[in-house]
């Protein structure tokens, strides 16, 4: 009897084990989306594109301290990090956390995963076309050129990473990889989307937001001109102008009654503190759902940096004797010259009333049609063509009413002459937009780095009294020009070796 | 019977497994007698003989080895084997053995100090803390064909740096640092360029000043001097072909011994307080001389570091240029630097300053507000302050400076450029203390006047004021809340007030707050220190430092900064 109980409860016992338990042994988390259920729809495509766009947002900050902390248009303040200070005094150590790259590996990644599956998609969508998949290719693979751009102008050689990280599997250590094949990775990304990248989206916003042709273009001058191939540079230069999509904001318009011309009102807001404006080709377009990292930056009265003060004094300069010339890029555009703050994201208007922490979204400007110009110039002026060069100079100077004490006459047969006059105009046109310190290494590094006094000139300016040597003769070796890779990629990627500089 | 068997062995057994349990379980108890697992600087030396056998035994040889693995806070600059053994063969040893315990101890000495100091915190100059050897190392970077390294007394490479141990720092260095042989007097004297300043330094007797080591000095603030050496070839440009002619120009009185003596002084000037190597001279603006209370200012431009470039009213007067390739040599009592051009103590009279404190290069800038617009614009610290020559309390104070201009208002009008700071004082929100930097003053005795335009920001409001210029109080305390009395010009300043713009209004004068003895021919700081009551409405103009001989109320100001002379 005993026992009889005994097998039944075994029996019930068993049985209940061997049914209740399918919800557990089911893999498959409940609340997400797996990859192999995602993949399916154009939608699904479509999605995973903006994603790789709204990673971008985490970039900004980065691609600000990589792009300025090294060059002379910011300074630091009592509220900077010591991280901060010590890149600016020139001690770059691995473990400092700027050197960090994984918010831009991070976008990489998702170009990658892009890449990697969504030519799955035609399969299973019949309403998805092939000239679709090479649109949203096209997408990534200028986004990934991008960021692939900036790792090389930041660190040099890196590790290229061109396919997706998916899962576990899918971890490797790679090791770093030559600039050159960097930047054929790039070329070859660029040259695959100047095929099939959309002309427009048909919308501002998105032609402005998204990669369109010409922002491929764009890229391409960029990095033509960074490897130093000039006649690419123009061709692509020219294919963006040539298109006539795209004009300066007039910083000049007629007065009332049309008998002289006055400032342009209205161009700081339509440029800078609006965005998408005609003269723009791509935009990291923040609102005020995705605020960007300014705030704390820039903006906060406990900033972290202000302009310095070469802004205004050498670089827009100051007419002390006539206040209404002006030069439309300086006072309340870049900088705010009562108290340096950096008016470009942290201004709501041009008369001197400041962003608060709810609308810090002022765009992340990429490439804005005056860089094509300014970039066309330096490759003239490297292609013996340095009449034309300067008169596209010109055309910048004159639409921003710069004042004359900024205007130098180079010898328009000396093409080092007019570059170092065009890094002056790019650094008023492009003030803290994150170009600086690769403007000044491009200037250097060209030729072999015939011209590296040219840096030496600047870290001579910017270095603190008591380190000024040292620093001077840091920057005499130019391999500290590049970033040291961080030290946690180097503990967890046992392949990577560091940067010669620093090891 | 048998089942008792079976119940003994079970017990037996099961007693046993105890006692073996018990024996096995006090193996594994693992004391730890350490505090910490991390090694000390002898135990990380003694982990790498490959590279610091030698200098594990040198420690062993200059009985230091226990002192460094105990618990302390040292930099170690450790050089390796390669290093040790290039510095034997110098000197014709063949091991370390060699070496005596003398010598020994003085290397150890000389490659490590009581502190830590990470390689972030190398300059230029010298490091912040002096070696056990009692002299100072420089740090630098030295760029060889295209490749940079840090260098250390300009004798060693850092081949890798900020090893932590437990008790400290080690930097590897791939040479053995030597301490400076000569005194800073030695250094002059054995360099021929400088025969004619060697002869100088011997006849007025400061040969001997730079001659004495630090350890047997008397004087603690003369311990470390540094001397700005004039070349024959600076002197004969500036007309000093020989010691002579330099003698001839300077000395007054026939002994170049006396303090009373031109020449003597000349030389006194050319010496500076403390081991200054060139990243100190730049970075401090003012160098205290041996001659009594002169001092020689600073400044750098590019790389460029000046001596005494200035401009003393409204000229220019260009300064002496430092030579980096001769200078920074390091002495055992100091520093030997050389000076391009000749430079000399001038002479001024005490001369009248009048310190329009919104007169600021910063706010000059502001060409669309200066002098020209009635918008006011402030500033506070959270925000950073952006004045070279003004600073304030420090902290998340709701106030600063506010400059404001206007020829209508009542506060402005018949102020000198009709401009002036507002600087609120008292607490809990507002600062408890202001500093300025003047202009350069010359040495002598001044009274200081400070004009204000009164103003109460409620009825009740006071604010009172210390005012001290260098740390030296003032006797009269300034209330920004007060009218100036009325009276003839006599009977204000025997009170202590006077009307020192051109209208009479009672609203604005100078409070005259005591004589100060300026000591040096230098910028100076005049701080404002609140006492009592709390308000925003200081109406700041000027600050005025007039030589005591002088007439004190003319000439007055009109608005537009012209002088009223004394009728």
């Amino acid at each position: 009897m005993i026992r009889k109980i005994k097998y039944s409860i075994l029996i019930v016992l068993a049985v209940m084990l061997g049914t209740s338990c399918e919800k557990w042994l089911d893999l498959k988390p409940e609340d997400g989306i797996i990859r192999q259920n995602f993949w399916k729809t154009k939608e699904d495509v479509k999605s995973s594109v903006i994603g790789c766009y709204s990673s971008l947002f985490a970039t900004t900050q980065t691609l600000f301290l990589w792009g300025e902390i090294r060059g002379d248009m910011i300074t630091s303040t009592l509220r900077s990090s010591a991280e901060q200070t010590e890149i600016m005094n020139g001690n770059i150590l691995s473990s400092n956390s700027i050197t960090n790259w994984r918010v831009i590996y991070k976008t990489i990644n998702y170009c990658n995963t892009v890449i990697d599956f969504a030519p799955d998609v035609l399969k299973t969508d019949q309403t998805f076309k092939e000239e679709d998949l090479n649109g949203y290719l096209a997408e990534v693979r200028t986004l990934r050129a991008l960021m692939y751009f900036n790792l090389l102008r930041s660190f040099g050689e890196v590790p290229l990473k061109l396919t997706a990280t998916a899962s576990d599997a899918d971890l490797v250590q790679l090791e770093k990889s030559s600039q050159q094949d960097v930047y054929d990775q790039i070329v070859a990304d660029l040259a695959f989307a100047e095929q099939y990248a959309p002309l427009t989206y048909g919308v501002r916003e998105q032609d402005k937001g998204r990669i369109t042709r010409y922002a491929v273009y764009a890229l391409q001058a960029d990095v033509y001109l960074w490897m130093e191939n000039y006649t690419d540079c123009i061709t692509a230069c020219d294919k963006v102008i040539n298109s006539n999509q795209f004009g300066l904001i007039a910083g000049r318009i007629p007065n009332e009654d049309n008998t002289d011309s006055i400032p342009n009102p209205q161009w700081f807001n339509t440029v800078f503190y609006v965005g998408n404006s005609n003269e723009s080709i791509f935009e990291f377009q923040y609102d005020n759902q995705i605020l960007n990292p300014f705030y704390n930056l820039v903006i906060s009265s406990n900033r972290q940096f202000t302009g310095s003060t070469f802004v205004m004094d050498e670089m827009y300069t100051i007419d002390l004797l006539d206040d209404t010339k002006k030069d439309i890029r300086g006072d309340l555009a870049s900088i705010r010259s009562s108290d340096m703050v950096i008016w470009k994201y942290a201004g709501a208007n041009n008369t001197g009333s400041m962003r608060s922490q709810t609308t810090s979204y002022a765009h992340w400007f990429v490439y804005r049609y005056p860089d094509i110009l300014l970039m066309k110039a330096e490759a003239l002026a490297w292609t013996s063509q340095g009449h034309a060069a300067l008169n596209i100079v010109k055309e910048i100077r004159d639409r921003a009413n710069a004042l004359a004490a900024t205007e130098r006459s180079p010898d328009p047969s000396s093409a080092s002459e007019i570059s170092d006059y065009i890094m002056e105009e790019r650094a008023r046109e492009f003030a803290f937009e994150g170009k600086r310190w690769y403007d000044i290494l491009r200037n250097a590094k060209r030729n072999d780095y015939a011209n590296l006094q040219y840096m030496i000139d600047i870290i001579t300016k910017i270095a603190p009294a008591d380190r000024q040597q040292s620093m001077i003769n840091k920057y005499m070796d130019v391999r500290s020009h590049y970033l040291p890779i961080n030290l946690y990629e180097l503990q967890t990627d046992k392949n990577l070796v560091q940067n010669p500089f620093y090891q | 019977m048998r089942r008792i068997s079976i119940k003994k062995l079970l017990t037996g057994f099961i007693l046993s497994l105890m006692l073996l349990g018990g024996f096995w379980g006090c193996i594994k108890e693992n004391l730890i007698y350490n505090t910490t697992t991390d090694t000390n600087i002898t135990a990380y030396l003694e982990k790498y003989p490959e590279r610091f056998s030698e200098l594990r035994e040198i420690l062993d040889l200059s009985s230091t080895a226990t002192y460094l693995n105990a618990y302390g806070a040292y930099t170690l600059f450790a050089p390796t084997n390669d290093a040790i053994d290039g510095y034997l063969q110098e000197k014709g040893k063949s091991s370390v053995n060699d070496l005596s315990a003398d010598e020994c101890k003085n290397l150890i000495r000389f490659h490590l100090l009581s502190d830590t100091i990470r390689s972030k915190e190398f300059t230029d100059g010298k490091l912040p803390s002096l070696t056990m050897y009692g002299q100072y190392l420089v740090t630098g970077a030295r760029n060889v064909d295209g490749v940079t390294k840090i260098v250390i007394n300009r004798q060693a490479n850092v081949i890798e740096s900020d090893i932590k141990v437990g008790n400290g720092l080690i930097h590897v260095i791939d040479n053995v640092l030597r301490p400076a042989q000569y005194s800073v007097a030695q250094l002059v004297e054995n360099d021929a360029r400088y025969s004619i300043l060697t002869q100088a330094l011997k006849e007025t007797g400061f040969y001997d000043t730079l001659n004495i080591l630090p350890a047997d000095n008397p004087d603690a603030r003369r311990k470390f001097l540094t001397l700005l050496a004039e070349t024959d070839s600076v002197l004969k440009v500036a007309g000093f072909n020989t010691y002579a002619a330099l003698k001839a120009k300077y000395c007054n009185t026939g002994n170049p011994v006396s303090i009373l003596d031109s020449l003597h002084k000349f030389v006194a000037y050319h010496i500076i307080f403390d081991a200054k190597y060139l990243a100190d001279i730049a970075t401090s603006q003012s160098q205290t001389t041996l001659a009594p209370l002169e001092v020689i200012t600073s400044t750098i431009t590019g790389t460029t570091i000046l001596l005494n470039d200035i401009t003393f009213l409204g000229v220019h007067e260009p300064g002496a240029t430092l030579d980096r390739t001769k200078s920074d040599n390091s002495a055992t009592n100091g520093v030997l630097n050389s000076v391009k051009q000749h430079f000399t103590l001038k002479i001024r009279k005490p001369v009248r300053v009048d310190f329009d404190v919104a007169d600021q290069p910063e706010i000059r800038k502001l060409t669309a507000i200066f002098r020209k617009s009635t918008t006011t614009v402030g500033w506070t610290k959270a925000a950073g302050n952006p004045f070279v020559d003004i600073d304030w309390q420090d902290g998340a104070m709701l106030f600063g400076p506010t400059y404001s201009w206007s020829t209508t208002s009542t506060i402005t009008r018949y102020f000198l450029y009709n401009d002036m700071l507002m600087m609120p004082t008292g607490g809990p929100n507002r600062v408890l203390w202001w500093e300025f930097r003047t202009p350069l003053i010359v040495r002598g005795k001044y009274k200081v006047w400070i004009g204000y335009r009164n103003q109460k920001q409620s009825g009740s409001s006071t604010n009172v004021n210390q005012i001290s210029v260098d740390g030296v109080v003032l006797p009269r305390l300034l209330e920004f809340t007060v009218v100036r009395p009325t009276g003839t010009d006599a009977e204000l300043e025997a009170q202590g007030w006077k009307q020192y713009s051109e209208n009479s209004d009672q609203n604005v004068g100078a409070r005259l707050l005591g004589i100060i003895d300026i000591k040096t021919t230098d910028r100076h700081i005049v701080r404002i220190t609140n006492i009592s009551g709390t308000q925003n409405n200081n109406n700041l103009d000027l600050i005025q430092f007039i030589p005591i001989n002088d007439d004190q109320v003319y000439p007055r100001f009109k608005p537009d900064g012209t002088l009223i002379p004394k009728p």
